[in-house]
């Protein structure tokens, strides 16, 4: 046994809930989130809520593909895999038997700015969660031939994400289209080739370097006693080294200065358009009115462009619109799928209409009480849950320092005017900073430039 | 706990409280679906269904649409072959004009002509659709197959010529015949009071006619002889998707809940025999799981798995030879007293928000489940013995006769995957755009 792993072990036993600093309260919804932080830099945010028997457990690490270099794209995504295998006390396969013999859910997700894992248990499971999460921060083993599966199956995810699926290929091509110079240009689960070529050691400094206590925040949510809960996460986490997490040396996205346009044919029976203009960053004020609009153009059967192209016209079958929710400036994203006979032009046609009437004319006093109405709506429906809540919690504090902006974000709804949804209509629906992926049948396809 | 009150008419309602979130769930449902369409008429109870939100006494589809924007609130639609649903959701300040319209909508859908065009011409653009999606593609040809000329074999989105030959008759017909009082059950979830469930509920049945709770037109399934396989031949896939399986069980046979263990064993955790063989030891798949099936009837037996298109035959066989080993050796001691823990503590997920503990007490009385289904269900689990898991195992599941279905790419590896199973009785390509 390593000295660090004895030191561990004996730490485990001898925790110190003083050395835990309280550093405030965070009203969130009725209730508040209380935030302590560790003398290692590790975060922790509490939220005790009893309306069910059972607990919720976040680790959120400040990595993601953001983090990432060009020839190692989908080291963070490959990562959030490896961190199901072995530790030094525990084989293969033991962490999720463990949580699985104890009734627990449990799961992990990586995107650019972030990657969380979490698992929701009965409540008097808690220590589990604790015991499995500081073992795996701390002991993690990284060999060959845990790497190598681990890249079959990511690469196998990675055919089944975006090579074999039409949204997740366009998508892909649109991010890789529209961003130049920051890393939103590269997918999170990474490009085919590197996730090949990953090697232990690439994972072990990976490691070592983003998956510390400094780096992390860890969100518990549910029916928990507070001071029992620090003490398991002073004892458990207390003897964690921080690391030296190096400074982010990310370039800014320079402005988009011409429209890009790229087609590609695919096995598909109908056409597709994925349009992507630059947008706001999650914390800028206007990514709140751009939402607003986006409701207003694509949210439910009566907004504007459902109106216009499912009902009036009957051009598309299915249509989206999306504010990206990222740290750094994101895509504001438009997809539409043509119904058999119909063209991208067809959509075009009538989605250039709809975008300039948002930027000429005011939207309608009856169209902002709807929106605001939608947004509440969905903001209520993300809390139904413990693990909805703990994410909330953690996804906030995580890209912005701040878990009460999730429900700030209802206060600024109601505050946003029409001249605000028109200001952001005009800074951010710009035709030279769009970028269109165009998908058409294979068979229907005539002059297409192909994808790189 | 759930409470269940009788109402005029034979109106079933259920409610179950909970003030953690101002939000409401309103559940109306028929204790008839999409088994009630014919063979030529198939996606009638779903177009019917959808008719609701196209128009209602005199407010026209999108006077409907602003006016459920404007109170926060949403309604959605499922349709399967034994029940539909019409789910609605409201912020709790605007539940009075909800349920005013949530009532109108079910009590006087006008059924106009051209919005009942614009939606058939909708779903069949939506059946096109769903080309696209290969997962779907290769459930669709598992259900044909493994059901055949069965009802549930059929998808209540129904088919694109059955969707085009609709009338408005049919509609209004179906809507009149099962839209009745004994044919319906009402359910509230969230932050509503028993006394105003109450209330609401008599307010959305006010105008229903009264009527007879219909009888189920579906009969037990056979199971369908030989090993038989499907190809669902796609261009340009560089992965399949592969489902395989039999008939499984119904909720009434006295070894379902033997059965359910053993399944869990085998396929129903990230644990499992099929997860740790096929995606921890070789990584041929992000996913692999098994699963039973539902329903009234004796639903489906059915593993999933998405190799890559190179891996496709040999993770067949692998599979093939796992489920042999599982039906013919069974599961063993320790692995039935951990699948049961796993069981009996995750229950609690089951049952931790009040729409799940609605949803629970409305399946029981839907479908017909015995009444302790799931107030028993932990019990249930942790009183199996080996025995009785592994004579399940034998007595309802068989490796004599099985369909795979798969999408891929025929030319490259259609005749890998024949080989891939022994004793491969019949075998059919179907192109991926056939209906």
């Amino acid at each position: 046994m390593s000295t660090a792993r004895a030191k561990w072990i004996e730490a485990l036993n001898t925790g110190d809930v003083s050395k835990i600093t309280f550093e405030g309260v965070v009203p969130f919804g009725g209730g508040e989130v209380l935030r302590y932080r560790l003398e290692n830099g590790l975060q922790v945010r509490l939220l005790v809520d009893r309306s069910a028997p059972v607990v919720t457990y976040f680790t959120w690490f400040g990595v993601g593909s953001r983090h990432e270099k060009l020839g190692k794209t989908g080291l963070a995504h490959l990562f959030e895999h490896l961190m199901f295998n072995e530790t030094e006390s525990l084989k293969a396969g033991e962490f999720d038997r463990k949580l699985e013999e104890n009734g627990a859910e449990s799961n992990a997700a990586t995107w650019l700015d972030w990657t969380y894992y979490y698992e929701s248990l009965p409540a008097d499971r808690l220590s589990l969660a604790v015991e499995l999460e500081s073992d795996r921060m701390a002991h993690l083993v990284l060999r060959e031939p845990q790497v190598a599966s681990e890249k079959e199956v990511v690469a196998n995810e990675r055919r089944f994400r975006v090579d074999d699926d039409i949204e997740g290929a366009a998508s892909e091509l649109l991010y890789k289209t529209a961003y130049t110079v920051h890393p939103y240009h590269w997918p999170t689960i990474g490009w085919m080739e590197d996730i090949q070529n990953f090697t232990p050691e690439d994972c072990e400094s990976f490691y070592r370097t983003y998956y510390a206590p400094n780096n992390a925040l860890v969100v518990i949510c549910g029916d928990i006693k507070e001071k029992d809960v620090l003490a398991k996460i002073q004892k458990a986490y207390g003897p964690i080294p921080s690391s030296e997490i190096p400074l982010e040396n990310t370039h800014p996205e320079p402005p988009q200065l011409e429209e890009r346009r790229v087609a590609v044919r695919k096995p598909t029976p109908t056409e597709k358009l994925y349009i992507g203009f630059h947008g706001p960053a999650l914390g800028d004020a206007d990514h709140v009115h751009l939402t607003v609009l986006n409701e207003i153009l694509f949210g439910g059967r009566a907004s504007r462009l459902y109106r216009a192209l499912v009902i009036e016209k009957e051009f598309v079958s299915d249509l989206r619109g999306w504010v990206a929710t990222f740290r750094d400036p994101g895509l504001y994203e438009l997809h539409f799928t043509a119904r058999p006979g119909k063209t991208a032009a067809d959509i075009e046609g009538v989605l250039a209409r709809e975008l300039e009437r948002a930027k000429t004319e005011p939207i309608s006093d009856d169209e902002l009480v709807r929106a605001k109405a939608r947004l509440e709506l969905s903001t209520l429906q993300s809390m139904e849950t413990m693990s909805g809540k703990a994410e909330q919690i953690g996804f906030y504090e995580t890209v912005l320092g701040d878990a009460s902006v999730s429900f700030r974000r209802l206060e600024d709804y109601r505050r946003t005017t029409a001249g605000d949804v028109l200001r952001a209509a005009r800074r951010y629906l710009v035709d030279r900073a769009r970028t269109t992926i165009h998908v058409q049948p294979e068979e229907a396809a005539t002059s297409v430039e192909a994808a790189e | 706990m759930t409470t269940r009150i009788e109402l005029e008419g034979g109106t079933l309602l259920f409610v179950e409280e909970s003030h953690a979130i101002p939000l409401v769930e309103v559940v109306v449902s028929t204790r008839s679906g999409s088994a009630h369409d014919s063979v030529e008429k198939q996606g009638l109870f779903r177009t019917m269904l959808g008719m609701f939100r196209r128009g209602a006494r005199d407010l026209t589809s999108h006077q409907i649409e602003d006016a459920l924007d404007r109170l926060g609130s949403e309604i959605s639609l499922d349709v399967n072959a034994s029940i539909s649903t019409m789910y609605g959701q409201v912020i709790e300040r605007n539940l009075a004009p909800f349920i005013e319209l949530f009532s109108t909508l079910l009590e006087s859908p006008s059924f106009p002509e051209d919005e009942f065009g614009r939606l058939k011409r909708e779903i069949v653009a939506d059946l096109i659709g769903a080309r696209d999606n290969d997962r779907a593609l290769a459930q669709r040809a598992f259900r044909r197959g493994v059901f055949r000329d069965h009802p549930y074999s059929r998808s209540a989105a129904g088919t694109i010529p059955g969707v085009e030959s609709l009338t408005t008759d049919d509609a209004r017909a179906q809507y009149r015949k099962h839209f009745v009082k004994g044919n319906l059950v009402i359910g509230f979830s969230g932050d509503i009071s028993l006394e105003a469930a109450e209330r609401y509920a008599r307010r959305i049945i006010r105008d229903v006619p009264d009527g007879p709770r219909l009888q189920d037109p579906v009969p037990p399934p056979s199971p369908i002889p030989g090993r038989r396989l499907v190809f669902v031949d796609k261009p340009e896939r560089t992965q399949t998707q592969i489902v395989i399986g039999q008939l499984g069980t119904s909720p009434h046979d006295e070894d379902h809940i033997p059965l359910t263990v053993a399944n869990a064993v085998f396929g129903g955790t990230f644990t499992s025999r099929l997860m740790r063989e096929v995606r921890s030891k070789r990584g041929w798949s992000y996913g692999a799981s098994s699963r039973l099936g539902i329903d009234r009837q004796r639903h489906s037996f059915a593993m999933v798995t998405f190799p890559a298109a190179t891996d496709a035959a040999a993770c067949i066989a692998l599979q093939l030879e796992l489920f042999t080993d599982l039906v013919e050796k069974g599961i063993t001691t320790r692995e039935l007293a951990f699948i049961k823990r796993y069981l009996a503590r995750s229950y609690a997920f089951e049952i931790d928000t009040a729409s799940k503990r609605l949803h629970q007490a409305l399946d029981v009385d839907l479908l017909g489940l015995p009444a302790d289904y799931y107030s028993g269900y932990v019990a249930h689990v942790e009183a199996v013995t080996l025995e009785q898991a592994n004579g399940a195992l034998k007595n309802r599941l068989t490796t004599r006769d099985f369909l795979v279905s798969i999408v891929g790419t025929a030319s490259e590896i259609e005749a890998k995957v024949r080989e891939a199973i022994p004793e491969l009785g019949t075998h059919d390509v179907v192109p991926f755009d056939r209906d």
